[in-house]
């Protein structure tokens, strides 16, 4: 794994654009995890209150509410690491650099080792990068303090990190089915942002179909489970309503999803010319 | 002509590549041995990059096998051969030494080599540029760089003068022929017929994915060039060349006579010897025999 991974940090060390997504990436991490005080006072401005509770006073940062907060939130900006995989891939393709990897002297095993190496790093990175940045916005807003507080539900960074790669996996794939960036790019973001997600709400809200079976079906769409591994956070501020784990059938679905990706990615790959 | 082992570095058996309707490579057997140049000759779409692609593992044959270091697994001995397709593939935003870093770790090899090699290819003063500012040229070159890294044993050449200018492609035979004299095995595939003759020492002709001949050049060509030489008086001057050692035949010509040479013979040599024996040579042509007659002849008988 080490070797896999040091083939795609050596294409990646010296390449800007991956230095810049990943900057943007971290920027946009440490906005989620501040903003929510500004939020608060904007809410606060607004007039709004909760059940004659002062916005400001919500206890969003406490440990270790903040884990689930922040976590639901990044989780948003995880297509971000997407754009990586997807760009270092259809690279490989259009440079053609990816045959030529294999004719130098890997197997195209080794070759899709690398790509995972990659995922598994971003995925590692972001998980701790967010680990941090809420440990110090906890440390500054939380009520709570202790580690008895701190260490609690921190399987929410687990599902976090587990988004990232199943996400990034599906990336990957898109990457090798259609080559070009600029297509996989706007189709995963297409698919992700809207196409599945309108189409769970419609299943899940229409009159039509929301007490049928059809409402479940859309619980077997690999973005919807892979967004149901974060429960929403907020409602338990609202109507005091606790989902504070990951919920197990989203966990098994989405687990499928990044088998079958996997098991796709290699049977395309070991199949298919390379020219 | 570099000597030729008994060890056989690939071995190809019934290889076979269909494309839908298509079969672009049929029944191909190929064994080469070390210290061979074999060139595989053919016009365009006769198969020759698709069977490279089959033997480098890019391109999944249909039908037959290929072993190669006598059955060596196929990854390890893909790390044992230099290899330059068609187009240089490279990074574009690396530069030359980064390029040749990811090629080095490929490979298992030791970084140290890629001053070396960029010497060699006259690239050193270039490394820290990056491959897409690079002439057509220079990223040949590199790629000649990449192919030499882990110093193969093997090395497998596709068009390797493809799109160059003639100052670069006498360049690259120039390297092709250093690099051979050093007992390495060398694979050529080009529709370049003169190419093939300069640099081959055995060659297959390809046709529709069909191996038409197999052979060594020299048996084609002859192994000495022919020579065009005439004088005043040219019975004299037969009389005297039938004397001459270094003459396999003499045949008459209209008013020249065609010596053909065995390997003491040269036209140097013929010169001074005729002229020794009292004949001045008004005419001395070396005529050089070329692989284009016996290709169309042989593309004819089948």
């Amino acid at each position: 794994m080490r070797r896999a991974f040091k083939l795609e940090w050596l294409k990646l060390k010296h390449y800007r654009f991956f230095w810049i997504l990943l900057g943007m990436y971290l920027l946009a991490l440490f906005i989620i995890c501040t903003f929510g005080v500004f939020f608060l006072e904007w809410l606060k401005r607004q007039g709004a209150d909760f059940d004659g509770i002062d916005p400001t006073l919500l206890p969003i940062y406490d440990f270790p509410d903040i884990w689930q907060n922040i976590t639901y939130l990044a989780s948003f900006v995880k297509i971000l690491l997407a754009f990586i995989v997807i760009i270092t891939v259809t690279n490989d393709i259009s440079y053609l650099t990816m045959r030529q990897n294999i004719i130098d002297g890997i197997s195209k095993k080794e070759f899709l080792l690398s790509k995972i190496a990659l995922i598994l790093f971003l995925a590692s990175f972001s998980t701790i990068s967010l680990f941090f940045f809420g440990l110090i916005n906890g440390s500054i807003y939380s009520h709570v303090w202790g580690t008895g507080y701190i260490f609690d539900e921190l399987e929410f960074l687990f599902a976090y990190f587990y988004d990232i790669v199943i996400f990034c996996s599906f990336g990957l794939i898109l990457s090798l089915l259609i080559k070009k960036a600029g297509f996989a790019i706007v189709l995963l973001f297409l698919y992700s942002l809207m196409f599945e997600p309108i189409l769970t709400l419609i299943l899940r809200e229409s009159e039509w179909t929301r007490d049928t079976i059809w409402a479940q079906v859309a619980d077997f769409f690999p973005i919807t489970a892979m967004n149901g591994l974060i429960p929403v956070p907020y409602p338990k501020y609202i109507f005091r309503e606790i989902t504070d784990n990951i919920p197990w059938k989203a966990l098994v679905i989405s687990t499928t999803w990044l088998g079958v990706f996997q098991w796709a990615i290699y049977q395309y790959l070991v199949k298919r010319d390379l020219k | 002509m570099a000597e030729t082992g008994t060890n056989k570095v690939l071995h190809i058996e019934g290889l076979t590549k269909r494309f839908g309707k298509l079969t672009a490579v049929n029944q191909l057997d190929l064994k080469i041995y070390q210290g061979q140049i074999f060139g595989i000759l053919g016009p365009n779409g006769s198969g020759k990059t698709t069977t490279l692609g089959m033997i480098l593992d890019v391109v999944a044959p249909s039908e037959g096998s290929y072993r190669w270091f006598s059955g060596q697994n196929n990854v390890d001995s893909r790390k044992r051969i230099g290899s330059i397709l068609e187009t240089p593939c490279f990074y574009p935003y690396l530069n030359a030494e980064q390029n040749l870093r990811i090629v080095s770790h490929i490979k298992k090899c030791d970084e140290s080599r890629i001053p070396k090699v960029l010497k060699t290819v006259n690239l050193f003063d270039r490394k820290g540029d990056k491959f897409k500012g690079f002439s057509l040229g220079m990223k040949q070159r590199l790629s000649i760089a990449a192919a030499l890294l882990a110093d193969p044993p093997v090395l497998i050449l596709d068009e390797p003068t493809n799109g160059l200018d003639p100052q670069g492609i006498a360049e690259v035979r120039r390297l092709i022929k250093d690099i051979a004299s050093n007992g390495k095995t060398i694979l050529i595939a080009s529709h370049l017929l003169d190419e093939v003759q300069k640099v081959c020492s055995d060659f297959i002709i390809l046709r529709n994915g069909i191996k038409l001949h197999e052979g060594k050049v020299n048996d084609i060509l002859g192994d000495k060039d022919e020579i065009l030489i005439s004088a005043n008086h040219l019975s004299q001057l037969h009389n005297v060349i039938k004397k001459y050692p270094g003459a396999k035949s003499v045949i008459q010509k209209g008013t020249d006579l065609l010596v053909e040479l065995n390997e003491q013979g040269s036209a140097e040599d013929i010169n001074q010897f005729c002229f020794e024996q009292g004949s001045t040579l008004t005419k001395v042509l070396t005529m050089t025999r070329s692989l284009e007659e016996e290709f169309l002849k042989i593309l004819n008988e089948n």
